[in-house]
């Protein structure tokens, strides 16, 4: 899911001028690797569904003042990821903070025949959005740091403990 | 013997990792197959399917979308007279006996807590003062799910599902309730 995708200018200055078929238009051709990311980062389906509104209501609503500068995608993915970090913090607030240091779990028991998607599903929202901005989306730590609010060594160790955690339910799971 | 923590294999991954580990790799056959192993964790996540939306959110974003732009003309305080129409329409089909009555009176009360909570948001309207970041991002994130609400709320006056109309009603009066709550607390802070 790196692919650029790209749409013709004509599209985006038709959704520029209010144009609603456009918009609509661009709204098919990016849900799905909106959605995809924001559901990589969140947990609850149904916050990924959220997270995918409120990015597109944004898109349409600040279509003009983009201005064309790098690409569309990367624009909206901004503001996708942006949002799903806001998500995943307001949660965190709420929640007391409950980041993936829980090694083993109790009542987490997972079987043989763990492949990395399901691995990669127990992981907590944070660590899957590190792994996924980083890894997947080619994110640098300083962006995701920016992003997150966070420091770039918090991103770093972030991402190192959930490839740790990763490779250790990967193993957990193959000797099962 | 040590071996590379999973830091370490990252900043190999990277290019910036230590002169020690750099050096431990090219000797370390578990290294080795650690990092290999990173690698295929990496590339297997990046080969994962698209996962797609289970249902389509365009016609909520659309009626969002119209909701905002018929508002535009109008002012925060007065929007709410173009959700009186819905209200009426959904009166008259609510109106009916036995359990419908108290869904009836459920919607009455949100929709006048709704008003009310609109009315002191009047108050706080402190639009031209520069939010803190943090309580820009609160503020918009609120009022946009509460457009995304109006939205919804628009498109279900065709179809209504009393309760489900009752459950979004009251779903507004709890975000224009923590929608007050920040432009207040801000107030306050500003000195208001
Ligand atoms: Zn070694």
């Amino acid at each position: 899911m790196t692919v650029a995708f790209a749409v013709p200018d004509v599209l985006v200055a038709r959704a520029q001028a209010g144009d609603e078929a456009a918009l609509e238009a661009l709204f098919r051709a990016f849900e799905t690797p909106v959605y995809n990311l924001v559901r990589r980062m969140l947990r609850r389906p149904e916050d990924a569904e959220d997270v995918l509104q409120e990015t597109f209501l944004e898109v349409v609503r600040n279509i003009k003042q983009y201005r064309g500068e790098g690409h569309l995608w990367g624009w909206i993915r901004r503001i996708a990821s942006t949002k799903a970090l806001m998500r995943i913090r307001r949660d965190q607030v709420r929640e007391t903070e409950s980041l993936d240091d829980e090694p083993g779990k109790p009542g987490m028991h997972i079987g043989a025949n763990l492949d990395l998607e399901r691995a990669f599903e127990h992981l907590s929202d944070t660590s899957r959005a590190v792994v996924w901005l980083h890894d997947v989306e080619g994110y640098t730590h300083e962006e995701i740091a920016e992003q997150m609010g966070k420091s770039v060594s918090f991103s770093k160790s972030q991402l190192a403990r959930a490839h740790a955690r990763l490779r250790r339910m990967l193993d957990e799971g193959a000797h099962a | 013997m040590m071996h590379c923590t999973m830091e370490d294999l990252g900043a190999l991954r990277a290019g910036e990792a230590s002169v020690w580990a750099r050096r431990h790799i090219t000797t370390c056959a578990q290294c080795q197959a650690e990092l290999e192993a990173l690698y295929q964790r990496v590339a297997q996540l990046k080969a994962l399917p698209a996962l797609r939306p289970p249902r389509d959110r365009w016609p909520a974003i659309h009626a969002a979308l119209r909701v905002e732009r018929s508002r535009r003309r109008r002012t925060w305080g007065t929007w709410t007279g173009s959700l009186a129409l819905a209200a009426t329409i959904t009166a008259v089909l609510l109106v009916q006996p036995g359990q419908q009555g108290t869904l009836y009176a459920e919607l009455s009360q949100a929709k006048q807590q709704s008003a009310t909570l609109e009315d002191s948001l009047q108050q706080y309207d402190i639009d031209g003062r520069v939010l803190s970041g943090h309580a820009a991002a609160v503020v918009a994130e609120l009022e946009d799910r509460i457009s995304i609400l109006d939205g919804t709320l628009a498109q279900q006056q065709q179809s209504v599902q009393d309760a489900e109309l009752v459950k979004l009603w009251q779903e507004r009066v709890g975000l224009m309730r923590e929608l007050v709550n920040a432009r207040a607390t801000r107030a306050r802070y500003v000195g208001l």
